[in-house]
């Protein structure tokens, strides 16, 4: 009895996961990914995603698919309930805008960055196509990745084009004299919020890795209990 | 179990693409504040009306040709610029500060211009017509024919009778 009630909140716990909180990180992630706040006005500034974080979300799927952390065979497929299968297609939905607007949040708006950091992700999110993964290994890829990307823009860049400005912000300037760089200038609490952004990225992506590890440990647990039944008959 | 399961998938669906609607309409409409998300949520759900108190003080100040402040208590009275009857009048503000005897001032027209389409836009089917003694041009058409009148460049611009025309 008692293992039933745990099975049972269990898959209630599971459920609501999966089909609520999931989804409303994600789409939390994409909201705030684009928001930045202006420095003079103080006002919101939303940017849509890029069309080259669209393509940095694409692989990134690829590589969550290959990494494990999500599992098509599993989650959509035509054994399983419509509505099932709708919600998982969701799920993945909003998980690929976050990915989107979590590139957003840590990419330069325009200008020379822009497509340094752009090259940047493509190489390492290209690269990492031909590597080996589990979710684990991934998992910390990409908050390396992600964290880097977070320090550069938002710390170092933003402190070098900074209205005040300091020393760094005068070595940059003799040292890219005549270097289009046109990098916009946002207020401090842009930061705080892609940090945000960022953790909740992945702490998204780390629950989405503990319901696999759930999973597989059910799925053995299952067919442990398999084996005994047949071996038992 | 079943059951709640089902319920917890609907319930997670619905309010999840509620989210993502209200996420896409944020993105859409790009609101610079928190009151301009209330005031674009106040006309999505069709709720928002002009502050009138503002309005009428505005007019007070058209009145007494006051055009500028004028035009900044219309913004405060119709902050999301939804009111066909203040963007007419803010149209009609820019033309009389606009209109010279000599020359019309073109940026001002142009902006009155922008007004009044955006008042014929919010109109209904029927063309905008403003019931106000104080006005010559009661039709939102006439007020946007002036204008581009005003914008157009001719010949009849070096006419020196023209200082004799007189403002509307």
């Amino acid at each position: 009895m008692i293992t039933t009630d745990t099975e049972i909140n269990r898959s209630r716990n599971r459920a609501l996961v999966d089909f609520v909180v999931l989804p409303f990180l994600f789409l939390t992630v994409a909201l705030l990914g684009g928001l930045r706040i202006g420095a003079e006005s103080r006002t919101f500034i939303f940017i849509a995603p890029p069309l080259v974080t669209l393509l940095f979300a694409v692989l990134l799927m690829l590589l969550l698919v290959r990494g494990g952390l999500l599992r098509f065979r599993q989650w959509i497929g035509s054994e399983l309930p419509p509505l099932t299968n709708v919600a998982h297609i969701w799920t993945f939905i909003t998980i690929f805008f976050a990915s989107a607007q979590a590139f957003n949040s840590v990419l330069p708006e325009r200008g020379l960055l822009h497509w340094l950091f752009s090259f940047c992700f493509l190489w390492t999110l290209w690269n990492n196509q031909f590597s080996s993964f589990d979710a684990r290994r991934l998992l910390r890829s990409l908050a390396i990745l992600f964290g880097t990307a977070f320090v550069l823009k938002h710390m170092l860049l933003a402190s070098l084009y900074s209205p005040e400005g300091g020393w760094l912000q005068r070595v940059a300037g003799t040292l890219l004299q005549g270097v289009a760089v046109d990098t916009p200038t946002f207020a401090p609490a842009t930061g705080y919020i892609a940090f945000l952004t960022l953790a909740l990225y992945v702490a998204g992506l780390m629950m989405l890795a503990f319901a696999v590890n759930g999973e597989s440990k059910q799925l053995a647990v299952r067919e442990v209990m398999l084996d005994d039944l047949r071996d038992s008959g | 179990m079943r059951t709640q399961l089902k319920i917890i998938q609907i319930a997670g669906l619905v309010f999840t693409l509620a989210y993502a609607a209200f996420i896409v309409w944020i993105y859409a409409t790009e609101p610079r504040t928190f009151k301009e998300v209330t005031t674009s949520a106040e006309v999505a759900a069709g709720t928002y009306e002009i502050n009138q108190e503002q309005f009428n003080s505005a007019l007070n100040l058209f009145r007494h040709e006051q055009f500028r402040a004028a035009r900044d208590e219309w913004q405060r009275a119709d902050p999301a610029q939804r009111d066909a009857r203040t963007q007419f009048y803010v149209a009609y503000s820019f033309y009389r500060e606009g209109w010279g005897r000599v020359y019309f001032d073109q940026e001002l027209f142009k902006q009155g211009v922008e007004a009044v389409n955006r008042a014929i836009a919010l109109s209904p089917a029927t063309s905008l017509t403003i019931d106000d003694p104080d006005l010559q041009m009661h039709t939102a058409a006439e007020l946007k024919a002036e204008l581009e009148q005003g914008l157009e460049r001719s010949w009849s611009d070096v006419n020196p009778l023209k200082v004799l025309r007189t403002r509307k």
